[in-house]
């Protein structure tokens, strides 16, 4: 999962590469080495061995404890079949999507408007970022009382009978949206940042020059703006997406996966069943796998969102 | 020379500060948010009479999930509470837990709960991984009061239950206060309704393949569904807290829960008396069984250096005095011979006791890996009783196909 992300901020720096070789000449500085190898040890040591023992336990059946016995493959043939990982994943795919569409639209509106010449700047953009420093579970418990008491609430008071006058995260049909909503809040604050930081790096005198020849706003959006922070908006995708696929904490603090099995994504089935149900060995399998499909998705990504990118250069 | 001086004073100090420490610490870690201020008293006492120990009292949420994480890391506590439950059983026959069979402790203890302990699992044949200290009871908590001012008298069957009820909505109150949304609570119920609809062999029969649960339980679930017509609007969006709350406040005649609810209740001081019942699933007064199981059993981990200091505290936990205290003050039944709790939520169900007509909770029988609690959400806000009970049978093979190690003790 951390791969992915290195993979993004490497990938979004690439002019950086080039002018680090350039004062070294033909041979690597010693500096450099020494910059890298602690970073690399303490990598390899905490996140890259942890995950070649989680590998190695996907073939094994323990239950995170006592004796164990090797399994080969049967773990992830059983996964092909079992009903409750597929409904994760097919909800995990569904809340990433969506998640990822919204977010993005709605931050890059914002960041566009942020960057105007509007009144009160900074504070509005000072206001917009306070999702972000709010821990999610604070702010899902508290979203979660809003949707299960206070709206409720309201919509009796306005006498209004039917959908709003019940909780929708008792509504298995419906409780997705809740989750959406609270991570859609959450989430935008961090990606307007990004794309305010992208907006800085767009020269004033282009738009100048495009209202001069006639373009309207939503033209120079298109025409100018989009095309030139377009490597701003691969790594908000890129990124979004990979952190709402490992979505938890929201659903921990708004459903717990509930009702029944409604809202369970891949990540809680995997601490679930992992640890609630002591089927460790199973559930790593599990984690393989989505680990595979995380760092599919974000290639993919990249490679079609690069081919729309241009360079300001 | 003045620095010399003050690291010379720094390392007395860290000395002094050793030699104090030759206390042996017991990590005690203790699963029941109920009963944190109790023992940690019981602690704190306990230190005071032993100098050589200090008991670090670790008060865990999500207390399994808390356990599996440290056994993960291996990591196992000195001395646990726990919930003698599924869990327990799967853990005590993994030979998480040291064995008690032998230990003069035991001696004191009602031996009907001792077998309840060894019946979940053990590490071996004859083991007792476990020293029961309170039990409870699971049937129907009820407010006297509205039941006297409505004309109603306690269910002996099950029809006079569902009556009762009808009395109850036809009068404007809520029969039972639905709390979904903490999906466990619905289990509370299903316990007797399967333990007396269902055969008595039911899940011996269902671990050999011989039955199922579509045809072996679908009485108590659509029994259960039944109970579920009769709550407040929108009972998923309602938890625990929002329910023992309610209930206290005289909003609901009854809640299908056990006695292990009533000081939850009572913090919020009810002007009522809390009564209780067994929930009658039949129309036979004479099938109705109480379920109870051991609420909290004390256990040592199996390779703690600290045996001997941690079987101390528990001999000091179950000292009859202290036995007593905490099922007067947690509303529990104790699982210490001869002492007895005449708390009035459990005078309703006394007799049973008394007589022995008890059963266990259903769903300590339950590998825990079967998302028993998550279906059984989902099939009280959908109703689909075939597809619940398919969706159970369907959980329950895949689960005990892909347990290369065996289903645990539950199996026997």
């Amino acid at each position: 999962m951390a791969t992915t992300t290195s993979t993004a901020a490497r990938r979004a720096a690439p002019s950086r590469r080039s002018t680090a070789r350039r004062p070294g000449g033909e041979r690597l500085q010693p500096a450099f080495l020494w910059m890298v190898l602690p970073a690399f040890v303490l990598f390899f040591v905490f996140h890259t061995v942890p995950v070649l023992q989680g590998i190695f336990y996907s073939f094994t059946d323990s239950p995170g404890y006592g004796e164990w016995n090797w399994v080969g493959l049967s773990n992830y043939v059983a996964l092909l079949s079992d009903a409750r990982i597929g409904s994760a994943y097919l909800f995990t795919l569904q809340f990433a999507f969506v998640t990822t569409i919204l977010v993005n639209a709605l931050a890059l509106g914002l960041a566009v408007g942020l960057n105007g010449k509007i009144k009160f700047k900074n504070t509005l953009r000072g206001v917009y970022f306070i999702p972000n420093i709010l821990a999610i579970l604070v702010v899902g418990y508290v979203f979660n009382y809003l949707f299960s008491s206070s709206i409720p609430a309201i919509a009796r008071a306005l006498g209004a009978e039917g959908r709003l006058s019940t909780s929708i995260l008792a509504d298995p049909q419906l409780a997705w949206i809740g989750i959406v909503i609270l991570a859609v809040w959450q989430a935008t604050a961090f990606n307007i940042i990004i794309y305010l930081a992208g907006l800085q790096t767009v020269p004033g005198e282009l738009y100048e020059a495009a209202s001069l020849d006639g373009a309207g706003r939503w033209r120079q959006f298109r025409s100018i703006t989009f095309p030139l922070i377009a490597g701003f908006f691969t790594i908000n995708m890129v990124l979004s997406l990979k952190s709402f696929l490992q979505v938890f904490d929201h659903i921990v603090a708004m459903t717990n996966g509930g009702p029944g099995t409604a809202t369970e994504s891949v990540g809680l089935v995997i601490y679930r069943g992992g640890f609630q149900g002591g089927e460790y060995g199973y559930q790593i399998a599990n984690a393989v796998i989505f680990m595979i499909v995380i760092i599919v998705f974000a290639i993919v990504q990249l490679r079609v969102l690069q081919r729309n990118e241009v360079s300001p250069s | 020379m003045a620095a010399l001086t003050a690291l010379t004073m720094l390392t007395a100090a860290g000395l002094a500060g050793c030699s104090s420490s030759s206390q042996t610490e017991l990590l005690f870690f203790q699963f029941k948010p109920e009963a944190v201020a109790f023992f940690e008293q019981a602690a704190a006492d306990f230190e005071a009479e032993n100098p050589d120990i200090r008991v670090v009292v670790d008060n865990v949420p999500d207390p399994e999930t808390a356990l599996r994480t440290r056994l993960v890391k291996g990591d196992v506590p000195d001395v646990l509470t726990l919930n003698a439950n599924g869990t327990f059983g799967e853990l005590a026959s993994a030979g998480i837990f040291a064995d008690f069979a032998d230990a003069p402790v035991m001696q004191t203890v009602t031996p009907s709960y001792a077998e309840v302990i060894a019946d979940l699992g053990a590490s071996a044949p004859g083991a007792v991984n476990g020293v029961p200290f309170a039990a409870n009871a699971s049937g129907v908590l009820y407010n006297e009061e509205i039941f006297a001012a409505n004309g109603v008298e306690v269910p002996q069957t099950w029809d006079e239950l569902i009556a009762a009820a009808q009395t109850f909505e036809a009068a404007g109150i809520t029969p039972f206060y639905g709390m979904l949304a903490d999906a466990w609570t619905a289990q509370s119920p299903l316990a007797p309704l399967t333990a007396q609809t269902a055969p008595d062999d039911f899940f011996a029969a269902r671990f050999a393949g011989d039955t199922t649960f579509e045809q072996g339980w679908e009485e108590a679930a659509l029994k259960l569904a039944e109970l579920y017509e009769y709550t407040q609007d929108d009972p998923g969006a309602f938890g625990y807290q929002e329910g023992t709350r309610a209930f206290a406040e005289g909003e609901s005649a009854m809640l299908l829960l056990g006695s292990y609810a009533v000081p939850q209740i009572r913090t919020f001081e009810p002007e009522f008396t809390i009564s209780s019942f067994a929930l009658p699933a039949t129309d036979d007064p004479a099938e109705t069984t109480l379920v109870s199981g051991v609420d909290v059993v004390f256990t040592i981990g199996a390779d703690t250096p600290h045996r001997e200091e941690a079987m101390r505290f528990i001999e000091f936990l179950m000292e009859p005095d202290r036995v007593a205290a905490y099922a007067e003050e947690q509303v529990a039944v104790p699982c210490v011979e001869g002492i007895e709790n005449d708390d009035p939520a459990l005078a309703g169900v006394q007799s049973y006791i008394d007589e022995g007509r008890i059963v266990g909770f259903t769903d300590h029988q339950f590998i825990p890996a079967v998302p028993l609690t998550q279906l059984l959400q989902e099939y009280l806000a959908t109703g689909d009783t075939r597809e619940f009970l398919v969706d159970l049978d369907t959980a329950w093979d895949q689960v005990a196909q892909r347990r290369t190690w065996g289903l645990g003790a539950v199996q026997g």
